[in-house]
């Protein structure tokens, strides 16, 4: 049920990744005097401005009321998505982001409900144990027996709030609840309504209450979903970076980050997570970056898991400093990640450095050269 | 603006876009209209521009000497999209223009007709064209504008055009050209072509006086006003004042044409070379037009530009088009069987409308409405659910139009070109153009003589074109060697020049008409889920034939690209076989040397660089799927690979891995294969030629009983299908086999011959007796084990047999005597000759001899008997000289069955006859199965299997009394598997405990659990206080499970399929599982009705064919009715002969309605599959877990998803 979040810089010490819009504060309240046009109801940015701040404004500065600000990069990928999302979460239907794990499906989520709502925190956890309360109601059962049906013995659920307040819910990993439980979703978006019969009143949502669900494709898949309930979402899948500076970069950044957590300088230098992240994109495409196809491990090979092997590597160095180099290190954190799922896949990281890592050591590059000689590691 | 200068001039950052499109715009001397070839914007702001402007002339960007073609373009007859092809008369590709309704270009020709304006065609001819720079485009402009991934002109132009001024639109257009040009000069300069073609655009515009000084404004902008009233009497007086000529060009060309040019430098040289020139206009039809189909110069989605232009045309409401072709792709998703209703097309308008929205558009354009569909159509599934949506956006965006040309047009093309290249090569037929009655055969020798280089090709194209002329004869070469000459046929009739005329519609030479024809079948083939990668090396080694590179260069690299992954091995190392034979030159079309090539017909071909290492790699890691295989053609796939990989090039490459893979194969694959693996061992050098010659002596030691004869059989069969070449030069491999023919008695020989002479018989006749030849240099045929030197007695043979019985009985009564034990002393051979050889009652030659099924006359009578019996089951041989007469002996056969069994069942012990009977069926003695005793017979699937493989040969009669026998061991065969396998699915027959009330209660375990609430009362009597109740679950629960079983029957009757069978009986015999078992190959049968009886199951399956998994996966979709109680098992080989994502798109669909589904690559005892391993991982990955498993597993993981 631990759903990893990336780990973002805590601004109060000892919190573990504060939201987003706590994060941002100070971006939002900008944002929304920057763009004071017609905004949905209950927004509290226009749709223009949201689109604005997850993709950030390029590192240029916006004017708005005598204050200037640049608006930081959150989510790497095509604005084009962005703007799909947003519109479809101003319309009917709820958004459903869809992808293979760690594509930030997850963290786009939380970002949009903090635009749109300031509240990314209305959120249902999808697990095989999720019951129907958990997408409705639950009761106070002390108060439901000292006092009988009540509203105030009612415990609303996140979606419940979400419909009062007007506010974006958030629903992740939807595909692991239970069909059946799932479905309750259905009628909270089509009629835009809850009914709680033991009291006999009608709950209507607010306008501006929408759904964001995130499914994992690796898991089931949408395969879990009913028809019904498929047709209350879009649907936007959400591909890896496509693009090798800029992930690495993202790498760069995050693991900068979690190792800065620690309170040290990350020890990795920009070559070794460049290789680092080459090696992640080849065996998640099954096609190296020269065009030599790959077989492809069973295991998921995300820019999460980049990132963790960047800071695990990071972190290495800084506990259990050594004169060796930490480029050594990687060969077998890479093991750890690709050997999680089936020892088959030994075999497809060891054709790898068969070929295409052997190749790149005939090239000038000096790193791959010594990767190729820790083939070895490997063999074990 | 900038002066005219001879350099481009460095930009300064001054460059300022408003001023500059206030020049290019302002001009009136010619007024200029940049556009996009392909653009409904500018064709709808075109008309009332030109209506205002009222032009005395209008200069058109095409090739001048392609001008005339523009009456019948513009011919009120005449319906787009048509298109203007220009040839040089020796075939080099000039230009292709096509046409449509929103072309600019036409709409502005279209104009000038209805207003008697003169159209001129300004663009540098086309016959200068040749040889230069072509810049990869033919109108030049398109490529720039035509964009990639970001569609820029989209942006810029196209989309913000809707509801605008028509003036806006002119300059956004011009703006974007200008912004382009700006580009091209920082960048990497304007090409010489393109200069060239603006300085003749520029002096044709000169002679057209559009360059003579303007009016004066004033009285302009009265004409302006007054223009549509004018007469033409008016319009001719202006051109005294100065021409007002309006120049349709592409909008990059603008600032080159304006009076005073800025980013221009007259061009280096002015060529004036010209050819000669063919043109044609020809129909042209939307799937050609769209960007994707390979054609040059189109644009996406014709039909949906075309339908833009028309709505905008006739002040239609744009938001409503978006809407209508989204109803029309929800009514095709609907079509095809999938939930798509009208909400979700209003959803999906309502994204559409509400992102132009955001992005400041007054209406949707194309890429919003391709983004609104992706969002709230596809339903995240890309590959099931998104290629129906993909299909159906096709269908409703590029459309299916065709253009129709004017009566009266002139007809020019292909068929005249044909004729005057037949008569110059001096092929039979054309001179005449009569019919020819008898075919002529003509011998080519295209490598050597030029002449017949161009005939071959000739033929080739002819042949790619579907043109009925030449058939190449096969012509097989001796030794496998690449044949250096073509034999073809040639036959001129009247429908050759018909078909003549036909494939005129692709082109107007024979390399473009053929190159077209090869295009449109890849293109039939992919709209048919048929282009895979065997369609596709077959597809590209005809195009290498025709001598067309661009389309070799392109699918070579789709090969070795992307469709990598679909290969088997086989496909990998026929792709490897035509990259080599390219590389070298050897293909007749594609010359690399370039005294060897025509100019304009046969180019020199330059061989793009290709990674054959990678398409070695990929090979090595298919190793693995062969681990099952029974055939020996696989075994030679694997002696390829490795011969591929000797070369000198590939050193060293994927050397881990292969030898890695080489050792599981020894380890897990079937004999066949492990054998062959041992030799390949050998090959690549992991292991040593003595090893191999021990363990060929351990095969041999090994074959104690039936089944492990059998496995000899195979192991040889495989590994003499490798080494067999080898053994025959180097019989150091056979050493240990040598060792073991010499030292094995008789009794232990005679057994062993069949699976001997079995595996030996995969080499040609010709090939044994030279290993006979030098097996007996070896032997020595003076030495002591030569025993008996050919001695030809005349005692009857009977006498001999019972002569060497008595000595054998007379041995074994002495050793049943008791004797001291004495200790050896350790003879060790000094050398091989000194080795004593035991005595044999069967000569070690002659067990050689019989081995190897030669030199019958030679051997003894005993042995001869043994000789005759196996001749009489391997007759001649086959391959090289087994058509001569000296093969095997001359003497009569047996004259019956019956006798020769008996003499089997004597000489070779009683139970190898039902080993060989089989086999001899299969070469023809049908009646040899009849003489099995069915209650008799040992039932193995083997024997099955081959059983089986016979009946299509059968009559009904002998099938008749086959019958008996296949029945027998099916029903043998399926009692002792059910005996295995229903325990595994206990526990999903028997009834279950639960607490949920099903009525029937679990009365021991109801006690056990209330045991504590028992209550003794007065009487003693023991009471229960039940609190807790438990059931049994519901065992008769009808049809509630349905298993499918897909099961590819195009290979041979393997194990898989006889399992298959087998299980689908003991399945449906549990009550409430409904199963269905259909047999695809290309085609599909339903057999669901036979599932209880596998026995006519297997009779009804009739194997062979090809492979198409998609189809049989479509097929099962259609029985599927509760997904989640539905288990579907493929079992296959999954070497898809068709497209690969058709079958990833089934399985997707199958997976994603929540069907249980399990792909077997095998389902036998061994376990071990013969299979693709690359698409069945593919598979994996699209939700169907691959493995290979037992009856037994099979019917674990079955019992564990039912429970």
């Amino acid at each position: 049920m631990t759903k990893k979040r990336e780990s973002k810089r805590s601004e109060e010490a000892g919190t573990q990744a504060p939201p987003p819009e706590q994060i941002y504060a100070a971006e939002l309240e900008f944002l929304a005097k920057w763009d004071d046009g017609a905004r949905p109801p209950s927004w509290k940015l226009t749709p223009r401005a949201v689109v604005t701040f997850i993709i950030g404004s390029k590192n240029e500065a916006l004017r708005a009321g005598g204050s200037a600000q640049v608006i930081t990069e959150k989510f790497v990928g095509d604005r084009a998505l962005v703007e799909r999302c947003v519109v479809t979460l101003a319309g009917e239907r709820g958004l459903l982001l869809v992808g293979e794990p760690g594509t930030a499906k997850s963290m786009l989520s939380e970002l949009l409900a903090a635009a749109i709502s300031g509240d990314s925190s209305l959120t249902v956890q999808g697990t095989a144990g999720t019951a129907e309360e958990h997408f409705r109601y639950g009761w106070n059962y002390s108060l439901l027996i000292a006092k009988g049906p009540h509203p105030e013995a009612l415990v609303p659920s996140p979606v419940l709030s979400a419909m009062r307040g007007g506010a974006i819910a958030r629903v992740e990993e939807i595909t692991r609840c239970l069909p059946e439980v799932q479905d309750a979703l259905v009628s909270i978006l089509s009629d835009r309504r809850l009914s709680v019969p033991e009291l006999g009143t009608l709950e209507p949502a607010q306008r501006g209450f929408n759904v964001i669900a995130t499914a994992n494709l690796r898991d089931k898949g949408v395969s879990e979903m009913s028809a019904a309930l498929k047709r209350r979402f879009n649907f936007e899948t959400i591909a890896p970076i496509s693009d090798l500076a800029r992930e690495t970069e993202l790498v760069r950044r995050r693991a900068k980050q979690i190792v800065a957590d620690a309170g040290a300088p990350l020890g990795v230098d920009d070559a070794v997570l460049e290789a680092l992240v080459t090696v992640f994109r080849d065996l998640r495409l099954g096609r190296t970056v020269e065009g030599w196809p790959v077989e492809k491990p069973t295991s998921v090979m995300s820019t999460a898991e980049a990132v963790a092997v960047a800071s695990s590597m990071g972190l290495a160095a800084t506990y259990f400093p050594s004169d060796r180099d930490v480029a050594r290190l990687l060969p077998e954190y890479l093991l750890g990640v690709v050997m999680k799922d089936e020892p088959k896949d030994r075999g497809k990281l060891l054709a790898y450095w068969d070929a295409t890592v052997k190749r790149r050591s005939e090239g000038d590059a000096r790193l791959w050269k010594s990767l190729h000689e820790l083939r070895r590691v490997l063999e074990a | 603006m900038h002066a005219f200068d001879d350099k481009p001039r460095a930009l300064d950052p001054g460059d300022d876009p408003a001023e500059a499109i206030g020049e290019l715009a302002g001009c009136t001397s010619p007024w200029l209209y940049g556009v996009r070839h392909h653009s409904p914007a500018c064709s709808i702001a075109l008309p009332p521009l030109l209506d205002a402007l009222q032009p005395t002339a209008i200069a058109i960007e095409l090739p001048e000497d392609l001008g005339h073609w523009m009456e019948w373009l513009g011919h009120t007859e005449a319906e787009a999209p048509l298109a203007v092809a220009a040839v040089s008369k020796h075939g080099a590709d000039l230009g292709f223009y096509p046409f449509a309704d929103f072309s600019p270009e036409l709409v502005a020709i279209r104009w000038a007709r209805d207003h008697a304006v003169p159209v001129h065609a300004i663009d540098l001819p086309a016959s200068r064209r040749e040889g230069r720079d072509r810049g990869g485009d033919v109108l030049g402009i398109e490529s720039r504008l035509r964009g990639t991934d970001d569609d820029s002109w989209e942006h810029m132009v196209e989309a913000p055009a809707t509801a605008q001024d028509a003036e806006r639109v002119r300059r956004a257009a011009l703006l974007y050209g200008w912004a382009l040009r700006l580009d091209a000069v920082r960048g990497s300069g304007v090409s010489e072509l393109d200069l060239a073609r603006e300085a003749h655009m520029r002096s044709v515009l000169e002679r057209l006086g559009a360059y003579a000084a303007p009016r004066p404004a004033a009285a302009r902008s009265t004409k302006k006003v007054e223009a549509k009233s004018k007469s033409k009497a008016k319009a001719k007086d202006d051109r005294r004042d100065g021409a007002r000529v309006a120049a349709i060009i592409g909008s990059f060309h603008a600032a080159a044409l304006v009076p005073e040019p800025s980013l221009w430098r007259a061009p280096a040289s002015a060529s004036s070379e010209t050819s000669e020139l063919v043109s044609s206009l020809i129909p042209y039809a939307f799937e050609l037009l769209d960007a994707r189909s390979g054609y040059p110069a189109g644009i996406r989605d014709p039909s949906w530009q075309q339908r833009l232009w028309q709505t905008q045309r006739d002040r239609g409401d744009v938001a409503a088009l978006v809407s209508q072709c989204l109803v029309e792709i929800t009514r095709l998703i609907r079509a095809k069987g999938l939930p798509a209703s009208v909400p979700d097309a209003r959803a999906a308008a309502e994204i559409a409308l509400s992102l132009a929205a955001l992005r400041g558009l007054a209406a949707p354009g194309r890429r919003e409405l391709v983004e609104a569909v992706q969002t709230a159509l596809t339903q995240g599934e890309l590959l099931g659910r998104g290629r129906i949506v993909a299909a159906a956006m096709e269908q409703v965006m590029v459309g299916h139009h065709r253009g129709h040309l004017a009566p009266g047009t002139p007809r020019s093309g292909l068929a005249p070109h044909v004729f005057a290249l037949m008569e110059e090569l001096r092929l039979p037929g054309a001179p005449r153009r009569e019919a020819m009655t008898e075919p002529e055969d003509i011998r080519l020798d295209p490598l050597r003589s030029p002449l017949d280089r161009r005939r071959h090709v000739a033929l080739a194209r002819m042949r790619a074109c579907g043109i009925p002329y030449g058939t190449e004869l096969e012509s097989v070469a001796a030794g496998g060697v690449e044949s250096l000459t073509s034999v073809w046929r040639l036959l001129f009739t009247p429908t050759t020049e018909a078909v003549i005329e036909l494939a005129g519609l692709r082109g107007v030479t024979l390399q473009q008409a053929s190159s077209g024809a090869l295009r449109a079948e890849a293109q039939r083939l992919a709209a048919d889920d048929k282009l895979g990668a065997t369609s596709l090396v077959e597809l590209t080694a005809n195009a290498a034939e025709a001598g067309a590179g661009e389309l070799v260069r392109q699918w070579l690299a789709e090969l070795t690209g992307k469709r990598l992954a679909e290969a088997t091995l086989a496909e990998l190392i026929a792709l490897i076989a035509l990259i080599d034979r390219i590389l070298a030159g050897h293909v007749v079309g594609l010359p690399a040397d370039a005294e060897d090539g025509v100019p304009g017909e046969i180019d020199v071909f330059e061989a793009p660089v290709m990674d054959r290492a990678m398409v070695l790699s990929v090979a090595v890691a298919s190793v693995l799927g062969l681990a099952g295989s029974e055939s020996l053609d696989d075994a030679r796939a694997l002696a390829e690979l490795v011969r591929v990989l000797e070369r000198p090039e590939h050193q060293g490459l994927g050397d881990g891995r292969l030898r890695w893979s080489i050792d599981q194969l020894v380890e897990t694959g079937t004999p066949v294969i492990a054998g062959a693996a041992e030799v390949v061992r050998v090959l690549i050098g992991t292991q040593t030629p003595e090893v191999l010659s021990r363990t060929i002596g351990g095969w041999v030691d090994g074959a104690v009983d039936a089944d492990a004869r059998r496995v000899l059989a195979s192991r040889l069969r495989g590994a003499i299908a490798i080494a067999g070449p080898l053994f025959e030069s180097a019989p150091v491999f056979l050493d240990g086999m040598l060792e073991r023919v010499e030292r094995l008695a008789d009794d232990e020989f005679l057994p062993r011959v069949t699976a001997l002479r079995d595996g030996f018989e995969t080499l040609s006749t010709a090939s044994r007796k030279r290993l006979l030849r030098s097996l007996g240099d070896r032997l020595g045929e003076s030495d002591a084990r030569g025993q008996g030197l050919d001695v030809v007695t005349s005692i009857p043979p009977e006498l001999l047999v019972a002569a060497a019985e008595a000595d054998r009985a007379g041995r074994a009564a002495a050793d049943r005597i008791a004797r001291p034990a004495l200790v050896l002393p350790d003879v060790s051979p000094t050398t091989d000759g000194a080795r004593a050889v035991p005595e044999h009652g069967i000569p070690v030659r002659d067990r050689w001899r019989m081995i190897l099924g030669h030199e019958r006359d030679r051997m003894k009578p005993r042995s001869l008997r043994v000789a005759r019996a196996l001749d009489e089951l391997y007759g001649r041989g086959h391959g090289e000289g087994s058509r001569d007469q000296q093969g095997g002996g001359q003497e009569q056969g047996f004259p019956t069955v019956r006798a020769w069994k008996d003499e089997i069942d004597e000489l070779f012990g009683n139970r190898v006859f039902e080993e060989v009977a089989a086999k001899a069926a299969l070469h023809g003695r049908v009646g040899a199965l009849l003489e099995l005793d069915p209650a008799q017979v040992q039932p193995s699937i083997e024997l099955l299997e081959q059983v089986l493989s016979l009946k299509g040969g059968l009559g009904e009669a002998h099938l008749g009394r086959l019958r008996t026998l296949i029945k027998r061991i099916v029903d043998e065969l399926v009692r002792e598997l059910a005996i295995r396998v229903r325990p595994a699915m206990q526990g999903a027959i028997s009834p279950r405990p639960t607490r949920r009330s099903t009525g029937v209660l679990h009365l021991p375990r109801t006690v056990a659990a209330n045991l504590a609430r028992t209550r003794i009362d007065e009487d003693d009597r023991v009471t229960i206080v039940p609190e807790k109740l438990i059931f049994k679950t519901r065992s008769r629960r009808h049809m509630d499970w349905h298993v499918v079983l897909v099961v590819d029957v195009s290979g041979s009757m393997e194990p898989s399929v006889i399992y298959s069978a087998m299980m689908a009986a003991i399945l449906s015999a549990v009550p409430w599982i409904d199963v269905r078992f259909i047999a695809f190959s290309t085609e599909i049968v339903d057999l669901s009705e036979h599932v209880s009886d596998p026995l006519a199951l297997l009779l009804e399956v009739s194997v062979g064919g090809g492979t198409h998994i998609a189809k049989g996966l479509r097929y099962a979709r259609s029985l599927v009715t509760v997904p989640q109680r539905t288990i579907l098992i493929t079992v296959s080989d999954f070497e898809e002969g068709f497209s690969v994502d058709g079958l990833l798109g089934e399985v997707r669909a199958l997976v994603e309605a929540g069907v249980i589904c399990l792909g077997l690559a095998a389902l036998d005892d061994r376990g071990a599959p013969r299979y693709s391993v690359q698409i069945a991982e593919q598979v994996v990955n699209a939700g169907m877990p691959v493995a290979a498993l037992t009856p037994l597993e099979l019917a674990r993981w079955i019992g564990e998803k039912i429970r």
